[in-house]
Order: C-alpha cells, then sequence, then structure tokens
C-alpha cells in the first residue's frame, strides 16, 4: 500500500491508514454501495428561514440530529417518563409521576422509617400484654391493635404507590419483592380467619408472628448495612460451586451410609441409642450433617461396634473418611474461600479508588497539556510570524533567543505555570459546555502545528476559546526553557498517564466535521512518513560524520 | 495445526536404566503408528464434543443417582425390582460405552486426563459389585458394602460442569500441603498414642477400653483431637486415678486441636488465595491475548480488502489518494462525525503533538551538536596544514 509513493512500509502510518478507511467505510463505498449522509441537521429544519428553502427543494432528505457530548449521571424512571413522548403529549400527567413524587419525598421515607420503629415496640407490648386479663388494660389493648392495623394499611399503600409507579421495576430489585412477602404473610391469617378455619392453629399463630419480619425492612433503607448484607450475598454467590460439590459428597456419603450401616439398623439388639439414625435416607442424611459438625461421633461408633454383625473396620473407615473429608477439609476449605472472597471484594473497592484517582490525576494532565499546547502555539506562532519558512535551525535560533531573555524569569514563571493550571481547573469546569463549540477551532488549531504554517489559519487560532487570553506572553515564552528541564519527566509522565487517558476516552466523545477528520487522517499518514525521512536524513549525517578519518 | 506436532523429531532421552529405555523406544513407535481408520475416528470425536451426548450423560448420571435413592428403601425396591434391574443394566451400558468410545478415539491420550481415570474407577467398581455377586453368592458378608460405593457414580458429573471443574483445579494445589499437614498430625498422634498406652493402658489398672491397644488408643486421641466427648474419657481416666492423665489430656488437646487444626485452615487459606489468584491472572492474559489476535485479524482483512480494490480497479493501478479523491468532494464541513475512540481525540492530539515538539527540541539540539563538531574538525583541519607548513618552515630552515 505505502509502495505507491516508493516508501518503506511503515507500521504506524498502515494503521492510521486503517484506521481512515474504518471510520469512512471506504470499502463500502469504493465497491459503489455508498452510505447516505444526511445533509441537515436538526438547527436547519427548526430554523423557520431555512425550513422554507429546504421544503420549496426536495422534502425527501435525511436530517442528523445534533449531537453534543455531555456527561449525564444516572437517569432515574421519573426522568425517563418525563421525556416520554406519550407523556408530554398526553391532556393530563399520568399516576405514575405523581407516585414516583410522593415515593422520593424525603418526608415520606421518613415517616415509613418512623413506620417500621413504631411496629416494633407495639409488637413488643402486645406480646407482653398478650396474657394478662387485666381489664383496666383493655384500652391500651385497643389502641395498640388499631395501630397495628394502621401500620398494615400504610405499608399495603406503600407497595400500592410502588406499583403505580412501575409495576415491572417493582420485581427487579430484592428488597421490594421482600417487602412483599413479608406485608403479604401478615395479611393471609385474616384473610383466611374471614374465610372460616379456625384462628387457633400454629401456622396462623406463625404466620402473624411474621410480623416480626417488618422490622427487616429497616435494613434496606439504610445504606451501610446494604452493603454489607449485599458484599455477604456476594461472597455467597461465589462459593455456589462448592456448595454443590459439599451437596454432592452429602449424598455420596448419605446413600453409601444406608448401605453400610444395614445390619445396624435392622438389629435387634436391645438398648441402640443411635438405631434409627441409618435407617434410610432422610435419617441417614441427617446423621451425615451431624457427624460434619463433629457431634457425638464416636459414641454413635461406639454404639455400631455393639452390634457384632456390623463390621468394625468398614464402619470406622466411614466415619474417619467422613471427618476428615467432610469436617476438617471442606470446613477449612469454606472458610479459606471465605477469606479470599472477602479479600477480593475489598480489593475490588480499593481498584475502584485508584481507578478514579488515575482519571482524576489523568483530568489534571489532560489541562495541564492543553496549557502547554496553548502556549506553545502562542509562541509558535511568533515565531512563523518573523520566518517564512519554519526550518528546523532557523526556529532554533528564535526559540534559543526566546530563551535567553526569559532565563530570568524562569523561576517566577513556573510558579506562575502551577497557579495558572489551578485557575485551568476553575475554567474547566465552566467551559466544559462551550467545549463543543471550541472543539472545532482546536481541531483545526492542531492541524496547523501538524503542517506547514499557514498565515490564514493563524487569524481562526486567535479566535480561540477563552483560556488563552488567560496567558501573559511572558509565561508562553518562559515555558518554552523550562521544556528543556521538562523533557526527563515529560515521558514518565505520558506514559503514568496514559492509561487513565485512554480510558477516560470511554467518557467523551468529540465532535468532528467529516472533511476534516479526513484530512486529519491524511495528514497524520504523511507526518509519520516524514518523520521516517527526517530519521533515515539524521542517519545519513551522523554516517558521514562518522566517516571523518583523522589523516 | 496438529500437522505441525507430528513433524518433531523424535527427542532422544538419554535414560539410565534399561527399562527407561525400553519404553522411551516403545512409546516414541507408538507415536509414528498412524491410523488407519481416520474418518471412524473423526466420527466418533464429534459425537463425543456434541452438546446432545453430553445432555445424554448428564441426565443419566442424574436418574441414576435418582434411582439409587429411592433403591435405599426396601419396600419400593421390592415393588419395583424390575425396573431397578432394567434400568440398572441400562446404565452400566451406557458407562461401558462411553468408556469404550473415549478410548477408541484417543488410545493413548485418554490415560492422561484425571477425569478419564476416575471414569475408569467407577467402571472398575461396578464390576466389583457384579463379580462379587457373581463369585460369592447372594449372601455375603460384604454385599452391602459394594453395594454403598456404588454411590460414588455421580462423581461423573463433576466432569460435565465447568464450574466445579475449576474449583477442583484451584483447590487440587492444595492437595499436597493437605496431605503434609496430615501427616504431621498423624506422627503427632503415634507419638501420644504411645505414651498414652504406656501410661494408662497397662493390663492391671488401666483404662483397656480406651487405651488398650493401639487402634483404640488411635480413636481416643482422634476424639481428643476432635474434641467430642473428651470429658467423658476424661472421667474414665480420673476413676481409675491417674494423676498424668489431665496434663496429657490437656497438652494434647491444646497441640492437636487449638494448634494443628487451625494450621490447616491457614495453610488452606494461603495457598487457595495463591491459586486464585493465579488462575484470575491467567484467565486475563488469555481474553487479553484473544482480543490482540482478533484486532490484529480485523486489521489485516482490512488492508487485503483495500489491496484487492486497487488491484482489481479497471484503470490499472489506481493510487489510493486518487481512488478517495472523488469521495472526498462529497465530504461537507457542517456533517458531524463523533468518534470516541483515542487516536483522534483532543488529550491524543495534544499529547502527541506536544511529544513531537519536544522530540523536535530535542534534534534541533543534537544538530547543534553536529555543527559544533563539524566546525571543531573544521578548525582541525584548518590548524594542521599550518602547523605542517611550519614544521617544514622551521626543518627547512
Amino acid at each position: 500500500m505505502a509502495q505507491e509513493q516508493g516508501h518503506v512500509p511503515l507500521p504506524r502510518a498502515d494503521a492510521i491508514r486503517s484506521r481512515l478507511v474504518d471510520t469512512f467505510s471506504l470499502i463500502e463505498h469504493l465497491q459503489g454501495l455508498s452510505q447516505a449522509v444526511p445533509r441537515h441537521t436538526l438547527r436547519e429544519i427548526l430554523d423557520p428561514s431555512r425550513q422554507k428553502k429546504l421544503m420549496s427543494g426536495d422534502q425527501n432528505q435525511l436530517v442528523r440530529f445534533s449531537i453534543k457530548p455531555r456527561h449525564m449521571g444516572h437517569i432515574t424512571h421519573s426522568q425517563r417518563m418525563l421525556s416520554r413522548l406519550q407523556v408530554r403529549c398526553s391532556r393530563r400527567p399520568p399516576l405514575s409521576l405523581w407516585a414516583g413524587w410522593v415515593l422520593e419525598n424525603p418526608i415520606f421515607s421518613k415517616f415509613i422509617i418512623f413506620l417500621i420503629f413504631l411496629n416494633t415496640i407495639v409488637l413488643m407490648v402486645e406480646i407482653e400484654l398478650m396474657e394478662s386479663t387485666n381489664t383496666k388494660l383493655w384500652p391500651l389493648k385497643l389502641t395498640l391493635e388499631v395501630a397495628d392495623w394502621f401500620i398494615l394499611l400504610s405499608f399495603i399503600l406503600e407497595i400500592i404507590l410502588m406499583w403505580m409507579f412501575s409495576f415491572s421495576l417493582f420485581w427487579n430489585n430484592a428488597w421490594n419483592v421482600f417487602d412483599f412477602v413479608v406485608t403479604m404473610s401478615s395479611l393471609l391469617p385474616e384473610f383466611v380467619v374471614l374465610m372460616g378455619v379456625s384462628g387457633n392453629s400454629v401456622w396462623l399463630q406463625l404466620l402473624r408472628i411474621s410480623r416480626v419480619l417488618r422490622s427487616l425492612k429497616l435494613f434496606a433503607r439504610f445504606r451501610q448495612i446494604k452493603v454489607i448484607i449485599l458484599a455477604l450475598a456476594r461472597a455467597l454467590k461465589s462459593m455456589t460451586f462448592l456448595l454443590m460439590l459439599l451437596l454432592i459428597f452429602f449424598y455420596i456419603f448419605a446413600v453409601t451410609g444406608v448401605y453400610f450401616f444395614e445390619d445396624y439398623s435392622r438389629s435387634t439388639i436391645e438398648n441402640l441409642e443411635y438405631n434409627m439414625f441409618f435407617s434410610d435416607l432422610l435419617n441417614s442424611l441427617v446423621t451425615v450433617f451431624i457427624l460434619f459438625t463433629l457431634d457425638h461421633w464416636y459414641a454413635l461408633l461406639q454404639d455400631v461396634w455393639k452390634v457384632p454383625e456390623a463390621s468394625r473396620v468398614f464402619s470406622s473407615i466411614y466415619v474417619i473418611l467422613w471427618l476428615l473429608l467432610g469436617s476438617i477439609i471442606f470446613r477449612n476449605i469454606i472458610v479459606a474461600m471465605m477469606v479470599t472472597n472477602f479479600q477480593n471484594i475489598r480489593n475490588e473497592l480499593s481498584e475502584e479508588m485508584t481507578h478514579l484517582e488515575v482519571q482524576y490525576k489523568a483530568d489534571i494532565f489532560k489541562r495541564q497539556i492543553i496549557q502547554r499546547s496553548a502556549s506553545v502555539a502562542t509562541s509558535h506562532r511568533k515565531a512563523s510570524k518573523d520566518v517564512l519558512k519554519p526550518k528546523e535551525p532557523e526556529l532554533s535560533d528564535s526559540e534559543k533567543s526566546d530563551a535567553e531573555t526569559s532565563d530570568a524569569e524562569t523561576n517566577d514563571a513556573e510558579t506562575s505555570d502551577t497557579e495558572k493550571s489551578d485557575v485551568e481547573t476553575g475554567d474547566a469546569e465552566k467551559s466544559d459546555t462551550q467545549r463543543s463549540d471550541s472543539e472545532e477551532s482546536d481541531t483545526e488549531e492542531g492541524e496547523a502545528k501538524g503542517s506547514d504554517a499557514e498565515q490564514d489559519e493563524d487569524g481562526e487560532g486567535q479566535k480561540k476559546s477563552s483560556k488563552s487570553k488567560v496567558y501573559s506572553s511572558s509565561s508562553s515564552t518562559a515555558s518554552s526553557s523550562s521544556y528543556s528541564t521538562f523533557l526527563m519527566d515529560w515521558e514518565t509522565l505520558v506514559h503514568e498517564n496514559l492509561p487513565g487517558l485512554m480510558h477516560m476516552d470511554q467518557d467523551d466523545r468529540v465532535v468532528w466535521p467529516r472533511d476534516s477528520l479526513f484530512r486529519y487522517f491524511e495528514l497524520l499518514e504523511k507526518l509519520q512518513y516524514n518523520l521516517e525521512e527526517r530519521k533515515n536524513l539524521q542517519e545519513f549525517a551522523v554516517q558521514a560524520l562518522m566517516s571523518f578519518e583523522d589523516k | 495445526m496438529s500437522q505441525y506436532f507430528h513433524h518433531n523429531p523424535p527427542v532422544r532421552v538419554a535414560s539410565s536404566s534399561l527399562f527407561g529405555t525400553a519404553s522411551e523406544a516403545l512409546y516414541a513407535r507408538f507415536k509414528k503408528i498412524k491410523r488407519k481408520d481416520v474418518e471412524c475416528q473423526a466420527f466418533f470425536r464429534k459425537v463425543l464434543k456434541n452438546p446432545l451426548f453430553q445432555l445424554l450423560m448428564i441426565s443419566t448420571i442424574t436418574s441414576n443417582a435418582f434411582f439409587m435413592v429411592l433403591g435405599t428403601d426396601y419396600n419400593i425396591r421390592y415393588k419395583l425390582f424390575r425396573l431397578f434391574e432394567i434400568s440398572e443394566i441400562l446404565f452400566v451400558s451406557i458407562y461401558a460405552c462411553e468408556f469404550f468410545m473415549k478410548v477408541y478415539v484417543e488410545p493413548i491420550k485418554y490415560w492422561r486426563d484425571g477425569y478419564n481415570l476416575l471414569d475408569v474407577v467407577i467402571i472398575l467398581i461396578i464390576l466389583i459389585r457384579y463379580s462379587l455377586r457373581k463369585i460369592k453368592g447372594r449372601h455375603y458378608r460384604y454385599l452391602h458394602i459394594a453395594d454403598g460405593i456404588q454411590s460414588l457414580r455421580i462423581l461423573k458429573l463433576i466432569s460435565y460442569s465447568r464450574g466445579i471443574r475449576t474449583l477442583i483445579t484451584a483447590v487440587g494445589q492444595t492437595v499436597y500441603t493437605v496431605a503434609s499437614v496430615l501427616t504431621l498430625l498423624f506422627v503427632l498422634m503415634f507419638i501420644f498414642a504411645i505414651l498414652g498406652f504406656c501410661l494408662f493402658g497397662t493390663p492391671e489398672k488401666g483404662d483397656l477400653d480406651n487405651w488398650g491397644n493401639l487402634a483404640s488408643a488411635f480413636f481416643t486421641l482422634f476424639s481428643l483431637a476432635t474434641v467430642d466427648g473428651w470429658t467423658n474419657l476424661q472421667e474414665q481416666l480420673d476413676k481409675r486415678k491417674f494423676t498424668v492423665s489431665r496434663a496429657f489430656t490437656i497438652i494434647f488437646i491444646l497441640l492437636a486441636s487449638f494448634i494443628f487444626l487451625n494450621m490447616f485452615v491457614g495453610v488452606m487459606i494461603m495457598h487457595t488465595e495463591d491459586s486464585i489468584k493465579k488462575f484470575q491472572r491467567e484467565l486475563m492474559a488469555e481474553r487479553h491475548v484473544t482480543l490482540m489476535e482478533e484486532k490484529q485479524m480485523i486489521l489485516r482483512n482490512q488492508q487485503e480488502a483495500v489491496n484487492r480494490l486497487m488491484n482489481t480497479q479497471s484503470g490499472g493501478g489506481k493510487n489510493f489518494t486518487e481512488l478517495v479523491e472523488e469521495f472526498k468532494k462529497t465530504l461537507r464541513h457542517t456533517d458531524p462525525m463523533v468518534l470516541d475512540d483515542f487516536g483522534s481525540s483532543l488529550p491524543f492530539i495534544d499529547v502527541y503533538f506536544s511529544t513531537l515538539d519536544n522530540q523536535d527540541i530535542v534534534v534541533q539540539k543534537l544538530q547543534e551538536l553536529y555543527y559544533e563538531i563539524v566546525n571543531v574538525l573544521c578548525l582541525m583541519l584548518e590548524d594542521l596544514p599550518k602547523k605542517m607548513s611550519s614544521h617544514s618552515s622551521e626543518f627547512m630552515n
């Protein structure tokens, strides 16, 4: 591909060219399938004067919606609903918006927390008073009953509100499902009593007592407890395979136990304490669990030995093997996995912190670069105004003279550099919104550095954003001399921040004008060849020097 | 790809024993044997990798396990006797088929994989039960033990579940440490067993039940180590008025239960951490490598496509720039293109151009140095003839 220009193929240039081909999908274009490019933007359509002109012409055209890259935080469901066409064009706002507003209101959530506390207290007092038959306490009992019903009804109301807000999202959140289950289990006894079943069965008593579980709803409200429970759930999730393996071993030893201890289970000797422990599979499973917890295993073994038909060897092999494998080895594996998982979770959390730190550093680095590039641009523009063609020795002369005049100011300039970078971080937030406008001019300024300096582009470069006006001319010339001191650190700085920079770009997106982008890629490719040529020339010079002989 | 491996020259290993050289020669000979039935082998290999086959195996093993559960109950076994017999024959035949297929496909490499060895062991266990039944008759004492061992068949499931396999490879690294800790524990128990037997197992006034012979002494000590029911054992010793028994018991419990069994935990934690970290690093590296390869592939494909286009142009080898000249004319300045790759982003441009500027400065400095060198050499050159002429003039004079 590069042989056409008689150049050595450079991998970098090839990579840039393939990037160009990829971005503009040139392959399809050259094969004859061109993609339609929208010719008009939304601004043109909405502008009434331009709209008339467009509508008088061909009305079947593609319109591109203007895209401005912005940093968005988390978009809530209510924000999404507010942007829906159905909602905006209807006469009355839907009930779900009101429900969402109520649910997110801090007063409402504090009220719910208060109700949960009240529920706990009511329950405690009720249980104390349940047995007493003191008639003077009857109004108190009545108030407690009323309070309990009020709390139940308000929880039901909260669930209905959440359903009104979004029915499908309700079931996605596990805490909501838990709320639902607890509330329903409190309602169920009442319905069953209404239907005529006797109100004294044990099952109903248990269901009534599940009101206590409502106190667990507190866990969803406080953030720290949520984090702990989530960390626990994650640790358990990663141990699923371990638990599956453990279950397999439980199965193996339970079934084997039934067969091994057949004689013991069917034995007719009296006073066998653990006779029924291996009689059928369920009992055997329970016994295997008892052995897993190392409880009375020796007593069980000695009991088995009392029966003469049971072979001592096999029963003791069974018990000892299960103790070693299950109780000692498996239990310690479980402990080890939990510890490792907790460490991993902690490392991940700290990774997130370091990730944020890296991004923050990359942010600062970016602003430093922009500041430096702006100052170099002004100094280059000054240099190119004096000199027609920026040949390197002449540029070095002008830079040397600049460096000599500003040597005395180096120290002051460096401190002012750092001050300006602080000012930069303050401006940056303000100028972020102007970024899309200044991006176009920035890209053109970038081109000015890459290609030969052209006078007409300097004018455009000076129309830049307010950043360049912050700098005084002394700092711009001083920074070129401070370059030599910063050269050593530059490479390490870049290498440190490079992963952060590369990763950050997944959030910032750049809007390029189409032809500038094409030209940019072309010029970048040519630049690679030029750099290669310069390197070759340098090598020739070195060779020429080396070939001087001492006569 | 596998063809490349067969072209490796056979490595001659100088082994000292006759057996070593013989087995090496045999192995090399085996490697050279080419199979004639390549198509049939390929077919069976495809069958073994087929997901349907794996599903069949998993369902067979699960139903086998379920039937074993049902078989523990005597009544169910009595009623559904025929079903049990038929299903048993079915399961054993499926396992045998799978074994033969796998051995047929890879006769030599089959024996290297651990899970295949597990399959072989399970088939042997089935054979043991069958042969015991046949040889010793229906009323052999230990027949129910052979029945009990059949429950190990469910271990075949492990080879079909990827998660458990990774878990076992991760945990399996710790096997050596586990074995060494267990050996240490055994040695400790041995020492204390002999001591206990001598102290408390004498026939006259000793506790013969628990310390009478080595086996029961071991059991007693294991019971002490797992601190289950040790107070009863201690009571027995106290009844016989052994003064040293308390110290003995307490020292052993401290050593075995508190120190040894918890050392177990510590060692396992260390190794599990290491193996999991290594595993995750390997996973990451693998993913990275495949990603890089894919990127290279895409790049290469793209270059080839453009090359092809240029070569098949009717104009005969048009230049790339000429090809896209027309395309360039259609580009308008007001069309926005949103890109989020690093190569066309502002930080990259800024950093790249700053780096280029630095490079320029360095090259300038280098050039200045060259000029100085040339200058000095020129001066030296100028000086030299003058000296020569002055020398010659002195000489002449």
